[in-house]
């Protein structure tokens, strides 16, 4: 039974090399794609958030009700409106997405001690350069932190695209499903592991040399 | 073949089985008259309707009937084996590989003379005649592009397939029955591109004009919508045929051998295009199926 399996294995590998490849690509392509536009929306409204306080409740529970919805039944109620494959995925990726980036920019920002604050204003900085200069930087670990999060489930739920069209990993997972064959299951299920924990030491890396000053000396 | 996949719902279909059979499993030969005959049907649309049209026509012929309907497909075999239903539709490809696991054949005539000796020898049961209504596999393209390239076989199809965009379910590329016994019959299928969609969602793709060839069985309700789809002949003769034909256990059937007569009137009168219809009618159309059974039973009677 065992030796059967890995001979499955090898044999898919052999024959189907290409099409895992596609699978692959269409994978990560689709992931990348929908983690940098939720963290650019994300970012920004984070940052509407903090400097407009009114908006902040309305925008926080509107995407907490979203994320309540399940990714499946977003991609499932998206086709009427935008019919099958790429785009409804990104948007239901996005929209799943969106949520913990928005947070963690709203708490980073937050976090920022006022005299740091003050202190830059003093030095003469406009409002922007305080911005560029003091708060994005001070609350970037946080930041990151929330991709880091949105890439880990973007990861996980693309497998659900396959569902609609927009290929991925999911396809050999749902084929796997279909016929009964464990070697399908096996080689899907490891590969958007693998690729979740590759994005994962990806964004740690960056993290690294993007804030290098934090951790000279340690 | 495709029900199978249905094992989840085993348990919960033999647990009302058996509450069913407990209810009812001791009237069997009241009133001295006729006998109850316990009619059997898998758990999905067409399954259910031509169970009901069985038990219509047997109640046409002075019998009464227990309808136990919604039994798993991977156990109403076992049903029927172990007495708990006296007669169900089955699908003669399935007896043939799903049941008996027999070795593939295309033949229907041959297929249904292979199968009914085979239980008659092995489980002591009786394929009565078979309907020409046959639920197997089959490809579904666009009724647009059917008219614009011709396409009417899978031959003509594997001439385009370079042109055609195919709409698959994963499965269909994999299993040894699908594409790759296709392409040793009928020549590679090169598609202009093949992406893999749920399949409650192929004719949505194909509507939406996503895609213009998708994997079907014969006999879905959306494909009484000719004007939008059309279902390529298989001219080659691949797959096996799944005629619709009426299993009996043999006991009952020698005890009441008109059930027989009543019965085969009803397969008699159900080809591809009616079952197709009628099974339009409940998940398109969204009637109930024993109103849609009545009401074609009303017109066959």
């Amino acid at each position: 039974m065992d030796s059967s399996l890995w001979e499955q294995i090898t044999n898919y590998f052999t024959t189907d090399i290409g099409a895992y490849l596609l699978s692959v690509k269409e994978h990560i392509v689709i992931s990348v794609l929908a983690l940098a536009v939720s963290a650019l929306i994300g970012i920004i409204l984070g940052y509407l958030c903090t400097v407009q306080r009114k908006y902040e409740k309305w925008i926080i529970s509107l995407f907490q009700v979203l994320r309540i919805v399940p990714s499946l039944a977003i991609l499932f109620l998206l086709i009427p409106v935008m019919g099958t494959g790429f785009q409804p995925a990104m948007t239901a990726l996005i929209l799943l997405a969106i949520p913990p980036i928005l947070m963690n920019t709203v708490a980073g920002l937050e976090e920022v001690p006022d005299f740091m604050l003050e202190t830059a204003y003093a030095v003469g900085m406009s409002n922007w350069q305080a911005l560029w200069k003091v708060r994005l930087p001070l609350a970037a670990p946080l930041i990151l932190t929330g991709v880091k999060t949105a890439a880990i489930e973007i990861v996980a739920s693309a497998t659900l695209a396959a569902k609609i069209g927009a290929g991925g990993l999911g396809s050999i997972i749902f084929t796997g499903l279909g016929l009964n064959r464990i070697d399908l299951l096996l080689i899907g299920g490891i590969s958007v592991a693998v690729l979740s924990i590759a994005i994962g030491l990806v964004l740690d890396r960056s993290e690294r040399w993007l804030f290098k000053y934090k951790y000279t000396g340690k | 073949m495709k029900r199978n996949i249905k094992t989840f719902a085993a348990a919960a279909m033999v647990l009302v089985l058996m509450l069913t059979l407990a209810a009812c499993g001791s009237k069997n030969e009241d009133e001295g008259g006729k006998p109850t005959i316990r009619i059997g049907s898998k758990d999905f649309t067409e399954n259910l309707v031509v169970g009901e049209l069985y038990a219509l026509a047997l109640e046409n012929a002075g019998y009464k009937v227990d309808r136990v309907f919604n039994i798993a497909g991977s156990v109403i075999h076992t049903s029927l084996i172990n007495k708990e239903i006296d007669l169900y539709p089955e699908y003669t490809g399935t007896g043939l590989l799903s049941i008996l696991k027999l070795p593939l054949m295309t033949d229907p005539d041959e297929v249904y003379n292979t199968v009914k000796k085979a239980y008659e020898e092995q489980f002591q049961a009786t394929w009565l005649n078979y309907s020409k209504a046959n639920d197997g596999a089959g490809l579904v393209v666009r009724t647009a592009v059917s008219k614009e390239l011709g396409i009417t076989t899978i031959s003509d199809l594997q001439k385009h397939a370079a042109e055609l965009r195919f709409a698959s379910q994963g499965e269909v590329d994999q299993r040894e029955d699908g594409i790759p016994m296709l392409e040793k019959v009928y020549g590679p299928l090169k598609w202009k591109s093949s992406k893999v969609y749920d399949n409650s969602l192929k004719y949505e793709v194909l509507s939406n004009d996503e895609a213009d060839v998708a994997p079907a069985y014969t006999t879905e309700g959306m494909l009484a919508n000719t004007d939008e789809f059309t279902l390529l002949e298989d001219d080659k003769q691949v797959w096996p045929p799944y005629n619709l034909a009426p299993v009996v256990r043999d006991e009952i059937l020698n005890a009441n051998p008109d059930i027989a007569e009543a019965i085969n009137k009803v397969s008699a009168a159900l080809d591809t295009q009616t079952i197709t219809a009628l099974n339009a009618k409940v998940d398109v159309d969204k009637e109930e199926y024993e109103d849609v059974a009545k009401e074609f039973y009303d017109s066959i009677k």
